[in-house]
């Protein structure tokens, strides 16, 4: 199960699991909003490969239109894929 | 303890409910929840998406001390899918300039110890063993 809450000033809020059942409607919800975008992760309990996927489509989509991702409040479990998957160093994780 | 699940995502609940009902039912702590539940959607979507077989999965979950081993099956395979051999993602590479997708494998090579793949009479069986905390 996973909630989607878009905030102001271009933050997104998650609340959940973003597994590969729930991917396409991140995917969806996200798709249509401009950047700079910051997603916030607090309330976010799990993430498989499938939402580390929907990260980087987004970061490469909004890096295309010259706008910048954050990612904020990483739980400990999620921040450890955002390790497996080479992307610690390299996004803005805050 | 083993299960079968419909060849869908809709029954990646389900996964992570009978990865909750294993461990209370080993005294292990609901903390090892994640890494297993990582596992085993990893290696079940991949079915989903690159497998030759049809019918149901079976998963199945044994525990020898703090070793886990979580065995997937399927059957009907017509052709051989061993992870073991799939390409490693470069993760070098900046964001912006890197495909979507592949690195389901890799996280399952990141958490667990060992990692076995067997094709024999149709039946395609991927064998993972990771260590969990013993502590309930």
């Amino acid at each position: 199960m996973l909630e989607i809450k878009v905030e102001n000033e271009g933050r997104v809020a998650f609340k959940g699991r973003l597994d590969a059942a729930s991917a396409p409607k991140a995917r969806e919800a996200l798709r249509p909003l401009k950047g700079p975008m910051a997603l916030d992760m607090s309330d976010l309990e799990y993430i498989s490969s499938a939402g580390i996927g929907v990260v980087v489509e987004t970061y490469k989509r909004l890096h295309g239109e010259g706008a910048g991702l954050r990612v904020l409040n990483l739980s400990p479990g999620v921040r450890a894929v955002f390790r497996f998957a080479g992307l610690e160093q390299m996004l803005a994780i805050e | 303890m083993e299960r079968r699940f419909q060849r869908d995502l809709s029954s990646l609940p389900e996964l992570t409910l009978f990865v909750a009902d294993f461990l209370s039912h080993c005294g292990l702590s609901p903390s090892n929840a994640y890494d297993l539940d990582l596992i085993l959607e990893e290696l079940f979507t991949n079915v989903l998406k690159y497998s030759s077989g049809t019918g149901d999965v079976a998963v199945g979950l044994t525990r020898d001390d703090s070793l886990i081993t979580i065995a997937v099956r399927e059957f009907d395979a017509t052709k051989a899918y061993d992870i073991t051999r799939a390409p490693e993602p470069d993760l070098t590479r900046p964001i912006a300039e890197r495909p979507v997708g592949g690195l389901g494998i890799h996280m399952v090579r990141q958490l667990a110890e060992t990692i076995r793949y067997e094709y024999k009479d149709r039946v395609s069986t991927t064998t993972i063993t990771k260590k969990v905390s013993s502590n309930a």
